[in-house]
């Protein structure tokens, strides 16, 4: 059987839709309007007021008005910077380690504690455990296992014999920036666990079972059942880890403040460094830009994704 | 109004330091009590950073002292963190927002910075209704006139210098306090060979290794070419001596400093003074007591400057100024006249610094460490400053990195000066 309708009739149709469409936004507004207006007073504003700033010179003094300079801090941010390309660069680094090492860490911890093993509730718990702590609070302890002469790190390899790989964990510019980042993943590995472990709950006991009777083993049903079910946590995991990422500051400011000599420089610090510490909010701000570009450009595509996911 | 950064360190160091070591002015203007009779009650905000206990203990006497005398005024006292305190003076400058008195160090690049924009008020009139020209030390009162006026009012005068312990001296067989740059570099050479770290530095905090730096650049340069580079007044791509106190610091970082010491803090590094690890700690007034509190024999420990051959003595002062936005001037001017008023500071002096500002107060003498600072301020012909509180803030990072990244070997010293100069340049 089929069925034929008119043009009038469609657009009709349409407009009654949109008639219907409206009215309801209408009547959502003032239920909106609070929230919204929040929203836009605290996040919007200052994210807009830190770009206007950016092309401005501006001590941060109330007694000091801010001078227009175009484009001069941006121009200055990426030719005469001595910091900003190394901050740059050490965000863009932690960016891709933190999407490899903790999240295969995470996914790998998931899976072993999916399964039915005795105390798995007591394991889940201690591997989740450092992401309650405070950042400042994980720093301060691992400036302490990483302490040249009294820290565990050089303890333990000069108590087995590996004096030799001792090491200035966070004195060293070639190497701090990875020290920090140990730290990062003792500290982040379980959050992402807990999401791949609700993710694996998604995953379909049936499908599993059906794999298995048709003689699929373990990395096959991993390949070809699991990680299909996984998907949708796969994408959150990953937009969050970047833009954890591109956020990290109280981790690295805890344990080195950038140092040493600014090797350890993130863009979120530097702009904090550059705003509180020097200054100079022109700079700052221009730093923070850039920053927010960088975030938009990863944040847009998931809000378009999980959008679409909504009106499914 | 914008004052010029090399006649403030000029005037620093023009001034005698003589005077602080104990010499006695015809001081006149304690008390300042007022009845607080019949007028509004006011509540006075005073903003410090945060004290260590026998400090808290004291400014809690200064003010309680103050309150008692003075009836209708009480004294609301909030303190942060160091980088906390700078922060949030620098957001109220201009608004009704922030305290009526707040503590703060003397440099051009910290109180000179907010003299700059306004936010200290001109205590001139004060000065003359109190006779506080009279109270204070010479030395002391030259961080306070040095921008013209009298901006704050001095509270302490502290003193950089080498703390060194006898014994692990005496084991490396040197005899006596180096006088010289070159017999402190032997000294430093006969500990290295006796196997003692010669000296402890913490390089998280950047200030520390600083002291280092600046005294190199006192000692190769000279004490007018190091004012007139400390402020940006000459280029530090075209001295000679920069690269020669940048060659310096890296042979220090290299051959004489405590291993490891760009990882740890300054509090750390000094563990390894106080457990007889490393014989030198590069330290202030201020260590006299962390020295004795943490177990160290004060009569094994000796103080000397280090040997720039200028005669300046590396240090800073600190001082309480009044904000220009508050409400009540006078009776801030009546709390800092009791505060540093004969009586009070008979109370509190050598909790924060052996010798009082004021001139008829006596040096403390309960801390034998105390005394050693005594012959170190009389021979010093004048100051010099601590670099973070000479260069503005951008150029104070700036030389941080520079600095650290020539003890990594990521900058050449040779190269050092003219990195710094293009960040100058550019700013």
């Amino acid at each position: 059987m089929s069925t034929t309708t008119s043009p009038a009739a469609t657009d009709a149709m349409r407009s009654r839709r949109h008639r219907r469409h409206g009215n309801r936004f209408l009547a959502a507004v003032p239920y909106l309007a609070p929230a919204a207006l929040l929203y836009g007073f605290f996040l919007v504003y200052p994210m807009l007021d830190s770009v206007r700033l950016s092309f401005f010179e501006w001590s941060g003094f109330r007694t000091e008005e801010p001078t227009f300079v175009g484009t001069d801090n941006y121009v200055r941010l990426f030719t005469a910077d001595p910091v900003f390309w190394a901050a740059f660069r050490n965000s863009i680094i932690w960016v891709v380690l933190s999407l490899l090492v903790p999240m295969t860490l995470s996914l790998l911890l998931a899976l072993a504690l999916n399964r039915r093993m005795v105390g798995r509730n007591l394991f889940r718990s201690v591997f989740y455990i450092p992401a309650v702590f405070a950042s400042i609070t994980v720093a301060a302890m691992w400036r302490w296992i990483y302490n040249p002469t009294l820290g565990t790190v050089n303890q333990v390899l000069e108590a087995v014999g590996l004096e030799s790989w001792s090491r200035q964990w966070l004195g060293d510019p070639d190497i701090a920036l990875y020290s920090v980042f140990v730290a990062a993943i003792w500290q982040g590995v379980g959050f992402n666990m807990v999401l791949f472990l609700a993710g694996l709950q998604q995953v379909p006991v049936e499908l599993v079972e059906a794999a298995k009777l048709d003689g699929a083993r373990g990395p096959q049903i991993f390949r070809h059942v699991t990680m299909p079910a996984l998907r949708p946590t796969f994408v959150v995991v990953l937009i969050l880890t970047i833009i954890s990422s591109l956020k990290v500051f109280d981790l690295v400011v805890g344990m080195t403040g950038g140092g040493p000599a600014q090797s350890t420089q993130v863009l979120a610090l530097w702009s904090y460094t550059q705003s509180f510490s020097n200054h100079n909010f022109g700079q700052g701000g221009a730093v923070a830009t850039v920053l927010l570009v960088i975030s938009l450009c990863l944040v847009v595509p998931y809000l378009t994704w999980a959008l679409k996911g909504e009106d499914r | 109004m914008r004052f010029t950064r090399q006649s403030a360190v000029a005037a620093a160091a023009a001034a005698a330091l003589v005077a602080l070591a104990g010499c006695s002015g015809s001081g006149s203007g304690d008390g300042g009590t007022t009845d607080g009779e019949g007028g509004e009650s006011v509540d006075l905000k005073v903003w410090m950073p945060t004290q260590e206990d026998a400090q808290t203990e004291a400014i809690a006497t200064v003010i309680a002292d103050f309150e008692a005398a003075n009836p209708g005024i009480t004294i609301t006292l909030e303190e942060r963190s160091v980088d906390a305190h700078k922060e949030a003076l620098r957001q109220v400058v201009g608004t009704d927002a922030g305290p009526d008195v707040y503590w703060y160090w003397e440099g051009p690049g910290l109180g000179g910075e907010l003299v700059d924009v306004g936010m200290s008020l001109d205590l001139t009139d004060y000065y003359a209704q109190y006779g506080w020209e009279d109270r204070f030390t010479e030395a002391g009162l030259a961080g306070i006139t040095q921008y013209g006026g009298f901006h704050g009012i001095p509270w302490t005068m502290q003193g950089e210098a080498i703390y060194y312990n006898k014994a692990l001296f005496e084991q490396a067989g040197i005899t006596e306090p180096p006088a010289s740059y070159e017999d402190l570099v032997a000294a430093a050479d006969a500990l290295v060979a006796a196997g003692t770290t010669p000296i402890q530095f913490g390089g998280t905090v950047n200030w520390h290794v600083m002291r280092l730096l600046d005294a190199l650049i006192e000692t190769t340069c000279g004490s007018d070419t190091a004012d007139a580079l400390n402020t940006t007044q000459t280029g530090w791509d075209t001295e000679e001596c920069v690269t020669e106190a940048f060659t310096e610091l890296k042979t220090w970082g290299e051959k004489y400093i405590n291993e490891g010491f760009m990882g740890i803090s300054n509090d750390d590094s000094s563990q390894l003074f106080y457990t007889g690890d490393a014989a030198m700690a590069f330290e202030g007034t201020w260590f006299d007591s962390n020295a004795v509190e943490n177990g160290m024999d004060p009569e094994n420990v000796g103080i000397f400057t280090f040997p720039t051959d200028t005669g300046r003595l590396y240090g800073f002062g600190e001082g309480f100024y009044i904000n220009a936005e508050s409400a009540h001037p006078d009776e801030a001017a009546m709390f800092l006249d009791s505060a540093t008023s004969t009586a009070t500071q008979e109370k509190v002096v050598g909790v924060w610094v052996a010798m009082s500002v004021n001139n008829e107060v006596a040096p403390k003498t309960d801390n034998p460490l105390h005394e050693l600072w005594v012959p170190v301020f009389s021979g010093a012909t004048g100051l010099y400053i601590n670099n973070d509180q000479n260069l503005a803030l951008d150029q104070t990072t700036e030389y941080w990195r520079i600095q650290n990244s020539v003890l990594t070997g990521d900058i050449a010293p040779q190269d050092a000066g003219a990195a710094f100069q293009a960040f100058i340049d550019a700013s």
